[in-house]
Order: structure tokens, then C-alpha cells, then sequence
């Protein structure tokens, strides 16, 4: 029967969108993380998330240091893994690059260092691709995995239609969820996630407090590139890639970031979700190469008769 | 406690703070006044570190302190509450008075202190998981005298504790920083523009002006001085 057919891929759509989802969620709450306690808007994330497929890549089936695992718990703990890496590469960044153009010594300034930031982040963007290029080369990697290839199916009880659960996706996804939360954990209820949270709000109070500001900001800059990295290795465990993956995720991030709320966390997550599933959902009905023409439609829409954001509260922040 | 010697501070060309020396003992009240524009928060900033000197030495116990990051200043006993309160508004009450906290000493402390917050400020405990930036400007006042004493502080910078509120929450916020000062023997620096009520509660008393001190001395001494009775007190002639 024709509906069910429709009802089969609407709802097949629908898991994917969602599983999907949580994997982009992952990745704008990386970029959110940053833009929200350093004021930073870091255009090199895209790439952070490549560096991130990489690692997963290297630990998993170049060098099979993971192989012990497994194929089948290999690849997410090497998307794990990516985090703590990449961690490191955003800590260095940070304290390399980043930290000159933004901190206590700009937000100060008329414009609190915006063009600097601007400029020094799309030229971290530019190496981390070309270096990219040259160390690991321009040929598509995949981190594989039997599960990716294998599906939990659910009877929807509605005639045959039958839901397709790709179990790479939904430990992803899963994965995804985890490591929000724990994050969420950190911020909310530990001393280091009030004292981020002190020097996002007010810098010149948190240090009357003796909270160092830039050191808060290295680590919300090295966590955010971690957090993003994660979601990086887990997209390698269903998707071909190349150095220049950052950019089609940038342009996800960013529209996931905005669709939740400049700076809010959980919003980012939501918003990183939405894009999933009109992604998936438009893929019902449009050629893949309109997928991300339907992103930006749905992104305007929501910037035009939302501006705060789909999740955001428009005083969030004074 | 704290010596300061022939400070000076420029912003850009600008000298906002030219040869100021004061000195605060242990447990003594001192007061900074002056009028709008005289530097007295420009000199919270300095001891602070957030805005650097010129020439001249700022010492705690004879330590010198511009050599200390200003984010290490608080751990060594000094808690600044800035002008216009600056409270953390996106985070809640209590998450505030645990920031102040931060410092080793204030965590060594903290139940000994936020019982005693509590008993000076009863409504900070009643609005414990309100979001700061909610608050009214008295109460955001309190938490922001609340956060400095969480620190477990060795010397407390008050910069206008009493700037935009109504007389009698002034007036509440007076009586606190005295019962502090008398019972807990807390070593406070009081910038103040009600200079009535400064003068009464200090020790010792110094009056900024253009970026110099002009007069300084005990209570008695500022209370009987012509200048101070016309230009601050408003009497006399
Ligand atoms: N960031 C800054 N850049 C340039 N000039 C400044 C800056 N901050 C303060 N000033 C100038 O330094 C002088 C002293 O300012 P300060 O804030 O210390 O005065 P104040 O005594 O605290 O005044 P008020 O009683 O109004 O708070 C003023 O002339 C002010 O304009
Ligand atoms: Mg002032």
C-alpha cells in the first residue's frame, strides 16, 4: 500500500534525523561553548571536527591502536579519544594564538577584539586545512564499522512498516547524549563550571574573585575544541572524509548555534538537532544537493520570526 | 597592613592618580572620600591590578603586590567589591557567594561564613537560587559585600556601597559594614560619597581630589576641618 510506504520513510527519516541530530547537537555545543564563555566566534571549528574524524581515524585503522576493542567498539572509542586530543590541540591553540587577541586585554576594547578574532580564527581555519592536506592527504577516509552497515529493526505495528535503526548511528547518537550531559554536569555543578561561567559573565568581577580569566578561557577554548572533536570522530564512523570536511559542518554549527541562541548551551544542542532533522526529513523530498539549501531556508525562517533563536530566551544575557 | 606610596596612575596620558600614600593598619576602618571623577576608583582598580601604575608601591604586609597577577591578589587576602556591584547576574545567589568563595581561604571557611552572610543579610538565603541579575540593586548590594566576605578576606575594599539606593537601605548597609568592622574585626577600605556617614564609621579618613590627597587624619581631625564641613558636610561657611 502506497501510505504505508510513505509512513515506512517519513518514520525512517524521522530515527535518522534524530540519531543524526544528536551528532550535529554534539558539535554546535563545542562551538557554543566557546562563543558563550570567550565571546569567540572561532571559524576554524569546522576544522577542530576534522582534526577530531582524524584522530579517530588514526587511533581506529591507520595505526589500529584501538584494534584490541574490536571492530565494533573501536571506532566510538576512538571518537572518544578524539576529545582529550584534540583537547590538547585547542589548549596549545589557545595559548599560542588565540589568547593575544581575545581575554581580559580585550574586552576592554570598543569593538572587545571582534576583528582580530575574526581574522586570527579563519587563519587557524586555513592552516588546520592545508596542514591537513599535507599530513594526512587528500584521499576520502572512513573509520568502518560492521555496525554501520547493520540495523536494529522496530515494528511499528502499523501494516509492515518497519523502522531501520543504523546502530552506528544510534551509539553515536548516544554517545552524543553522554558526553552533553556530562558537560552539562561540569558546568552546572562543579567548581571549575561555576568559575567558567563567572568569567563569561562578568571578567573583571571573576578576577576580583581570583578567578584567572585567561586560563578559564584556555580551558573553554580547549574543551570546546574537544567537545566539537568527539562529535568529529563519530560522523567518521558513518561518513567518507577529507581535510576540508570542516567546511559543510562549520555551516551546520553555525546554523545550529544561532538556531538556539547565541550562547546557550543546551540551545545549541536543540538547535544542532533541528538541523539534523530537516536535513534527514528533506531528503525525502529533495535531491542531496538541496539538503543544505533546505537547512538555510528553515535557518532563515526561524532568524526572521525568531531572532533569539528557536530555544533561546531573548534576556538571557544583559 | 596595606602601605601605598607615592602611587601614580595614568590612563593613557592622562593622570587620573599623581603621589598618593596611604596606609591602612590591621582592624582599622579607613575611609577614602572625595568627588566624582577624584580617582578613589581608580585606586581600587590599582591595588586590584586591573589597571597598571606609573610609578610607586602598593604593599601588603610588606609584601609587594604589583608584582603578585591580579588574579592571585584575592588569595592573599583581599577582596575587592567594585563600584555598581557587578554581581555575576546569569548566575544564581549562592553560585555568587561561592564564587567569592574561590580563594583557598574562603573554602577553607565557607560554612563559618555563609552562616554569618546569612545572619547580616537574611534575604540572601531566602533568594539563594534566584538568578542575581534578578535581584533589587540592595539586594545585589548585600550579595555583592557577601561575595567579598566569602573570601575569607584579610582586607575588604568597599568601592560606594551606598551609590543608588534608597536612605534606608543605605542606611542598612552602613550598619552592616560597622557590625563587620566591630565584630568580626575585619580590616576595611571604605570609598564612600556620603561622607557624613564615613567619616563617623572610620578610623582614619583621607580625602582624594584630582587624583591627590589633599587631607588626611583621624575622624576628629577630618570632622573639625573647614574644608571638610563646607565642601563635604555642608556646614558651616
Ligand atoms: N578606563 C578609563 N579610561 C580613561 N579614563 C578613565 C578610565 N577610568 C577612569 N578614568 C578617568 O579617571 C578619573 C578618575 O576616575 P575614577 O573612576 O577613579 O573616579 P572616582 O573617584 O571613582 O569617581 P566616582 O565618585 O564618580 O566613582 C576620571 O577623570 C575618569 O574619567
Ligand atoms: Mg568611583
Amino acid at each position: 500500500m502506497e501510505w504505508e510506504i510513505l509512513l515506512e520513510n517519513v518514520l525512517n527519516a524521522l530515527a535518522a534525523g534524530i540519531t543524526i541530530g544528536c551528532i550535529y547537537g554534539l558539535m554546535c555545543v563545542g562551538l557554543s561553548l566557546i562563543f558563550g564563555i570567550m565571546r569567540v566566534v572561532n571559524f576554524a571549528q569546522g576544522d577542530l571536527l576534522m582534526l577530531g574524524a582524524y584522530a579517530a581515524f588514526y587511533l581506529v585503522a591507520a595505526w589500529g591502536v584501538l584494534a584490541f576493542l574490536g571492530p565494533e567498539v573501536a571506532p566510538f572509542a576512538g571518537a572518544i579519544l578524539a576529545g582529550p586530543i584534540v583537547f590538547a590541540v585547542g589548549w596549545l591553540l589557545h595559548r599560542w594564538i588565540v589568547a593575544r587577541v581575545s581575554g581580559l586585554r580585550t574586552v576592554a576594547s570598543l569593538d572587545e577584539g571582534h576583528f582580530g578574532q575574526l581574522i586570527v580564527t579563519l587563519g587557524i581555519a586555513l592552516i588546520l586545512q592545508n596542514g591537513g592536506l599535507i599530513l594526512f592527504g587528500s584521499m576520502p577516509r572512513a573509520v568502518r564499522t560492521p555496525l554501520s552497515s547493520s540495523a536494529w529493526m522496530v515494528e511499528t505495528g502499523i501494516g509492515d512498516a518497519t523502522i531501520f535503526l543504523n546502530k552506528a548511528r544510534v551509539i553515536s547518537g548516544l554517545a552524543a547524549i553522554l558526553v552533553v550531559v556530562a558537560l552539562y554536569w561540569l558546568l552546572e555543578r562543579t567548581r571549575l563550571g561555576k568559575a567558567l561561567r563567572a568569567a563569561a559573565d562578568n571578567p573583571t568581577a571573576a578576577t576580583y574573585m581570583g578567578i584567572d580569566v585567561d586560563r578559564a578561557h584556555r580551558i573553554a577554548f580547549a574543551l570546546g575544541s574537544g567537545i566539537t572533536a568527539v562529535a568529529g570522530g563519530l560522523v567518521a564512523s558513518y561518513l567518507s572524509f577529507t581535510p576540508f570536511m570542516g567546511l559543510d559542518f562549520v555551516v551546520i554549527m553555525y546554523a545550529g548555534v544561532v538556531l538556539g541562541g547565541m550562547g546557550s548551551l543546551l540551545g545549541a544542542f536543540w538547535g544542532g538537532l533541528t538541523i539534523g532533522f530537516v536535513q534527514q526529513i528533506s531528503a525525502l523530498v529533495l535531491p542531496p544537493q538541496l539538503q543544505n539549501a533546505a537547512i538555510f531556508v528553515v535557518f532563515l525562517l526561524i532568524v526572521v520570526l525568531r531572532p533569539q533563536g528557536l530555544f533561546g530566551r531573548s534576556a538571557e544575557r544583559a | 597592613m596595606l602601605d601605598i606610596e607615592d602611587f601614580s596612575v595614568a590612563y593613557g596620558g592622562l593622570r587620573a592618580l599623581s603621589g598618593v600614600s596611604l596606609s591602612v593598619g590591621e582592624g582599622q576602618l579607613v575611609a577614602i572620600v572625595g568627588p566624582n571623577g577624584a580617582g578613589k576608583s581608580t585606586l581600587f582598580k590599582a591595588i586590584s591590578g586591573i589597571v597598571p601604575p606609573v610609578s610607586g608601591s602598593i604593599r601588603l604586609d610588606g609584601r609587594d603586590l604589583l608584582s603578585v597577577p591580579p588574579a592571585r591578589r584575592p588569595h592573599l587576602g583581599i577582596a575587592h567589591v567594585p563600584e555598581g556591584r557587578q554581581v555575576f547576574k546569569t548566575l544564581t545567589v549562592r553560585e555568587n557567594i561561592e564564587m567569592g568563595a574561590y580563594t583557598e581561604a574562603g573554602r577553607a571557611r565557607f560554612a563559618q561564613t555563609l552562616e554569618r552572610i546569612h545572619e547580616l543579610f537574611p534575604i540572601l538565603y531566602e533568594r539563594a537560587g534566584q538568578l542575581a541579575g534578578t535581584l533589587s540593586g540592595g539586594e545585589q548590594q548585600m550579595l555583592a559585600i557577601a561575595r567579598g566576605l566569602a573570601s575569607a578576606p584579610r582586607l575588604l575594599m568597599l568601592d560606594e556601597p551606598s551609590m543608588g539606593l534608597a536612605p534606608a537601605v543605605a542606611d542598612m548597609i552602613f550598619e552592616r559594614i560597622s557590625q563587620i568592622h566591630r565584630e568580626d574585626g575585619l580590616t576595611i577600605l571604605l570609598v564612600e560619597q556620603r561622607v557624613a556617614e564615613a567619616l563617623e564609621l572610620c578610623d582614619r579618613g583621607y580625602v582624594l581630589e584630582t587624583g591627590r590627597i589633599v587631607l588626611d587624619g583621624p575622624f576628629q581631625t577630618l570632622i573639625n576641618d573647614d574644608r571638610v564641613r563646607r565642601a563635604y558636610l555642608g556646614l558651616g561657611d
